[in-house]
């Protein structure tokens, strides 16, 4: 499943940097022709509560325990994570879900035949479905990045929380930086979507060992193959036989 | 004129051909989606009008299969001493030399093959409907669609096979899911247990 995009572009997500002003999760929709949702106040400044197809992004606004202060508010953007093990490609039963030349994870709306298999591949819960029950999700901005812009949540982030470029470079000037975990640098062998963080990922809300479902692992690496040498050497079996020892023949039998 | 059996009845043929024409079509809709075969999907007219084709396939291969039930499903569960033999010579296909015993109107090889089909095509036939049905059970839909593929496996391998048996590897019997019948004398000698249960032997 894994294989290396060459010159791998990404984006960095540094919690410590965002104010949580989620200009991000305006210029998403501003750019994608977005509308909004209308959400109800469940009792924190997050909104909308999680991904939906209409939004491709958002801050989460965790909280936990701090040190000087009794909450310590940390930002951490939701969004695709474009894994380079994509368990939404992989389950996929038209190929609709397709890699950029950038390492990118995009979806093909003519394609996409709304089976909702992906989102039940994808470890992170992203895929989400519109009105037509094509699947939506964040696509790095590959129309901006082909024509060498930045995407536009990267564009209007004010503070640097969000960074776009190559994944290797960006990982190693985070470490530079004293970011002592980069959350996404091995996992599903390197996420295109990565965090620098001062703490434990789990801190910060961050899934633990991010994994494909056996069920879709054993389907894609046994299954599939089996199907197809499987009919191959049934008919070469039949041929052979047919060659070999001959069809059956009446007067032999008593 | 030699008298002429009947061997299959005629809503039996038609029905044979319902079951495996649809069975075909979802075999083949069924591997363009598991190797996202754009050629095959355009002759469908696209992945969204093949997953119409490939479900409502699905419809006619179900009741299809339920309705075979009254042909073959009795005959699939008895088995005798003879066919114990049957299987101990490989039904006489690895060698024409052995002596394979009187078969009834099915041999054992028929009958597990029908087992197959209905155990392989229940399953295939929930998890299908589960599919395109309970979309938003996220267990479900990880069960259906891993007893969706194992089911398809099963197709797979036992479909041909079963053709080949039909067809190339047994002259003469093509005909009989033509116009199903036979010559009373060939039946005497290709299923002498049957015809002596009829009492024409
Ligand atoms: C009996 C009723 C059946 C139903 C309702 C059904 C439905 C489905 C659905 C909903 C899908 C997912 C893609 C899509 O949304 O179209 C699918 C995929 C598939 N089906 Fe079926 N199907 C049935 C029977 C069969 C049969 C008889 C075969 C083969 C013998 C088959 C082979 C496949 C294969 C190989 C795939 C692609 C792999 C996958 O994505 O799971 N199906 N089917
Ligand atoms: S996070 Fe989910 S939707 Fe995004 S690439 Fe990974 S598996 Fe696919
Ligand atoms: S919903 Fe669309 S993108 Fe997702 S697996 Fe099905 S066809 Fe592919
Ligand atoms: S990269 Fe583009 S599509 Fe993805 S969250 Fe940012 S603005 Fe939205």
């Amino acid at each position: 499943m894994a294989n290396e995009t060459k010159n791998r572009k990404g984006m960095m997500v540094t919690p410590e940097l965002c104010i949580g002003c989620r200009a991000c999760q305006v210029a998403c929709k501003s750019w994608n022709q977005l509308p909004g949702t209308k959400t109800t106040n469940n009792g924190t400044y997050q909104n909308p509560p999680d991904l939906n197809s209409t939004a491709f992004n958002l801050i989460r606004y965790n909280e936990v325990p701090g040190q000087e202060n009794p909450v310590r508010w940390l930002f951490v953007s939701r969004r695709c994570m474009h894994c380079e093990e994509a368990g939404c490609m992989t389950i996929c039963p038209t190929g609709a879900i397709y890699r950029t030349a950038d390492g990118a994870v995009a979806v093909n709306r003519d394609k996409c035949i709304g089976c909702k298999l992906c989102t039940n591949a994808c470890p992170f819960d992203v895929p989400r479905y519109d009105a037509e029950n094509k699947m939506t999700k964040c696509h790095q901005c590959s129309d901006r990045t082909a024509a060498g812009m930045l995407p536009a949540c990267v564009k209007t982030c004010p503070t640097g929380a969000l960074k776009y470029g190559d994944r290797d470079e960006m990982i190693k000037t985070a470490k530079s930086d004293g970011f002592k975990t980069i959350y996404g640098e091995q996992d599903l062998s390197g996420l295109g979507t990565v965090y620098a963080f001062k703490d434990e990922p789990k801190l910060y809300g961050m899934k633990e060992n991010p994994t494909i479902p056996g069920s879709v692992v054993f389907w894609h690496t046994y299954l599939k193959p089996l199907s197809f040498i499987g009919l191959g050497g049934v008919v070469a079996a039949a041929a052979i036989h047919y060659l070999a020892i001959g069809p059956h023949k009446e007067k032999e039998e008593v | 004129m030699a008298e002429i059996v009947r061997k299959s009845s005629v809503d039996e043929i038609l029905n044979h051909w319902i079951l495996a024409g649809s069975c075909i079509l979802l075999m083949i809709t069924g591997f363009a989606f598991l190797f996202h075969m754009e050629a095959v999907a355009s002759v469908f007219g696209g992945f969204n009008t093949m997953k119409e084709v490939h479900n409502w396939g699905g419809v006619v291969f179900t009741l299809s299969m339920l309705y075979s039930m009254r042909h073959y499903l009795k005959d699939a569960f008895e088995y005798d001493a003879d066919d114990a033999q049957w299987f101990k010579v490989a039904g006489g296909y690895l060698s024409h030399k052995v002596k394979v015993p009187p078969m009834g109107k099915y041999n054992p090889g028929q009958k597990l093959y029908y087992l197959a089909v209905v155990g392989a095509g229940i399953a295939i036939a929930l998890s299908g409907f589960a599919i395109w049905f309970m979309k938003d059970n996220g267990t479900i839909m990880l069960l259906a669609h891993l007893v969706h593929n194992v089911a398809f496996c099963i197709f797979v391998l036992a479909v041909p096979v079963h053709i080949y048996l039909g067809t190339l590897a047994n002259p003469g019997t093509f005909k009989l899911m033509v116009s199903g019948t036979l010559p009373l004398e060939e039946a005497k000698r290709r299923y002498p247990k049957w015809m002596k249960a009829a009492g024409k032997m």
